[in-house]
């Protein structure tokens, strides 16, 4: 069970804390904050974690049984490029969601959830280093020409609004959608790493357990306030409502659900041993996951309606609530309680994307009155963003004809802050050569 | 263990003691998560949460150096026992310690709680040479 700590090449380790700087002001308070909240974990180490002890053999597709790929070339060469993106895609996803972290990370109410989701940061920061150090601990050549400080260079440079995946370009409106985004986006990143466990790529497939231990901790950090937050809605001063839980939800649940890719594939990357399930196999999952957590939450909101009730009794009384989709006791499923909506709501990619359908999944034929329809469920200060008016646009051009769905599917929103080197007015790279060290600049083992 | 189990023990210790305290469970199955995801455990039946069992491995506490599996926290639900859960909580639990690196388990339970006691004794779980000691402040 044990793992093994690596330390990037100096000009990477010295490019990560760089983009840290600029990108994460905060980190330096979760040292500071860790004996409070934290009192007997080990301290955080910015580092790359090897899981020693994994399988030796392939475990799913085609070359099962074969031994795994230790370097890129061993990889089948149709592998090698798939998993090279994945990499890339993962590093911007680790990058991204502490850019939108940041943005709204002092606005937390509870001194204890803003301490979670510090942790949380610095742990997809120790995330984004381990992508680097699979891209930079091994000669990817035989599938790209970047070098590997330009594939560097390339991911420390995105911002919100440039990432891989969308639910990385959304601006986050308030606290509450660092909690909702922790519940629902860092799931989906769960079922990524858990299925990249088999990866045929040794050093991937071993970079994912201690990755996965801690993305436990970012689902906790994410559903436990949302628990506590829906106790308090039960009371008539609440400052954060369930209907305002549920706008975010609204606002995240369809962005977790294209992070699975569209739902038609993934086969490919089973039969290569990437994964070890396809897109829709996963997403069903997901989908009845984020269903139990908000029963629980749902349930959590009852029993503090509802003091004198018996456990059974409220349980019951949530069960009736749910199965009649209606109003009982003064309880009302549509205005008081979590739910997800059609998977086809709010879509942009995938099976659904741009068909026009409603919370309860009913179609609409309308393009004006479908967009009045997401926007009367959308959070508000998010109505405001680019990115929802980029959809609305691309939205009216698939429906009237003028914007093929190809290439909707493709259109992202550009921010005006995008992309762009380091905003050090003294460097315009963030990764900048350095003084090469007597061992070649290989990386160093921490504790070998 | 996960984070959706939480409300599955909240039952659970509704059940064994009528008490509803969904807060402290939600700050010691975060801690546990926190620790060690993959060491602590849940049974189910149909689907639901029938049974728990919580600890990690530390050392160094009271003077005992080696790796220790802590068990502190588990339950079963009373409509559930007598399917062998505890046992197999207990078989689990230990395996991981054991991949942890420990070679001891080690546990507390309340004389006047002859169920635990019973149950543990089951489980080959003998009377430690340490006393637990305590003075009324």
């Amino acid at each position: 069970m044990s793992d093994q700590q690596h330390q990037l090449p100096r000009q990477y380790h010295d490019a990560v804390l760089h983009w840290q700087r600029h990108n994460f002001p905060d980190f330096p308070r979760l040292a500071e904050q860790w004996d409070t909240y934290f009192p007997k974990d080990d301290a955080f180490c910015l580092c790359a974690r090897i899981q020693q002890n994994m399988p030796d053999r392939i475990e799913v597709g085609e070359r099962a049984g074969q031994p795994k790929a230790v370097v890129p070339k061993e990889l089948d060469p149709k592998a090698a490029e798939e998993l090279l993106a994945i990499i890339r895609a993962q590093a911007s996803t680790e990058f991204g969601s502490i850019q939108q972290h940041q943005a709204t990370l002092a606005r937390a109410s509870d001194p204890q959830d803003q301490a979670w989701v510090l942790r949380v940061m610095a742990e997809e920061l120790r995330h984004g280093y381990q992508m680097i150090h699979l891209l930079t601990s091994a000669d990817w050549s035989p599938v790209t020409d970047t070098k590997p400080q330009d594939m560097v260079e390339e991911i420390l440079s995105m911002k919100t609004g440039s990432h891989v995946l969308a639910a990385f370009n959304l601006e986050y409106d308030s606290f509450v959608d660092n909690v909702v985004f922790a519940a629902f986006i860092d799931r989906v990143g769960k079922y990524q790493l858990t299925m990249q466990k088999v990866n045929a790529y040794k050093p991937m497939a071993a970079s994912m357990p201690p990755m996965l231990r801690e993305e436990a901790f970012h689902l906790a950090a994410g559903v436990i306030p949302m628990r506590r937050w829906a106790e308090a809605a039960a009371q008539p001063d609440a400052l954060i409502t369930m209907p305002a839980m549920q706008r975010a939800v609204y606002k995240w649940y369809g962005r977790g659900l294209e992070m699975f890719g569209d739902e038609r594939g993934g086969k490919t990357n089973v039969r290569l041993g990437l994964k070890d399930k396809t897109n829709r196999v996963a997403q069903d999952e997901y989908i009845a996951e984020v269903d139990r957590m908000l029963d629980d939450i749902n349930q959590r909101y009852v029993r503090a309606r509802f003091p004198q009730l018996s456990r059974d009794d409220a349980d019951a009384l949530y069960a009736r609530v749910k199965g009649d989709r209606g109003t009982i006791d003064g309880v009302s499923w549509d205005e008081d309680l979590l739910k997800l909506p059609h998977p086809g709501f709010f879509r942009r990619r995938g099976e659904y994307a741009f068909q026009m359908i409603g919370v309860d999944g009913s179609k609409f034929d309308d393009v004006e009155r479908y967009i009045e329809h997401v926007r009367d469920h959308l959070p508000e200060a998010y109505l405001a963003s680019i990115d929802v008016k980029h959809w609305a646009e691309l939205q009216r051009g698939v429906a009237n004809g003028t914007v093929p769905l190809e290439t909707a599917l493709k259109s992202m929103p550009r921010l005006a802050r995008v992309g762009g080197a380091c905003p050090c007015a003294n460097s315009v790279r963030w990764v900048v050569d350095v003084e090469v060290p007597a061992n070649g600049g290989q990386e160093t083992r921490l504790n070998p | 263990m996960t984070e959706l189990d939480i409300e599955g023990i909240t039952r659970i210790d509704e059940r064994i003691t009528t008490r509803y305290r969904p807060e402290v469970w939600e700050q010691r199955v975060s801690y546990y998560i926190r620790r060690d995801a993959e060491s602590s455990q849940v049974a189910e039946v149909n689907g639901s949460v029938a049974g728990f069992m919580m600890g990690e491995v530390r050392g160094g506490e009271f003077g005992l150096e080696e790796p220790t599996g802590w068990i502190e926290f588990f339950g079963v639900d009373p409509d559930v026992r007598g399917r062998d859960l505890g046992r197999k909580l207990i078989d689990a639990i230990l395996a991981h310690f054991r991949d942890q690196g420990a070679h001891i388990a080690r546990t507390m339970v309340a004389s006047a709680d002859t169920d635990i006691a019973g149950f543990l004794k089951a489980m080959q779980f003998t009377p430690a040479a340490v006393a637990a000691l305590e003075k009324r402040l």
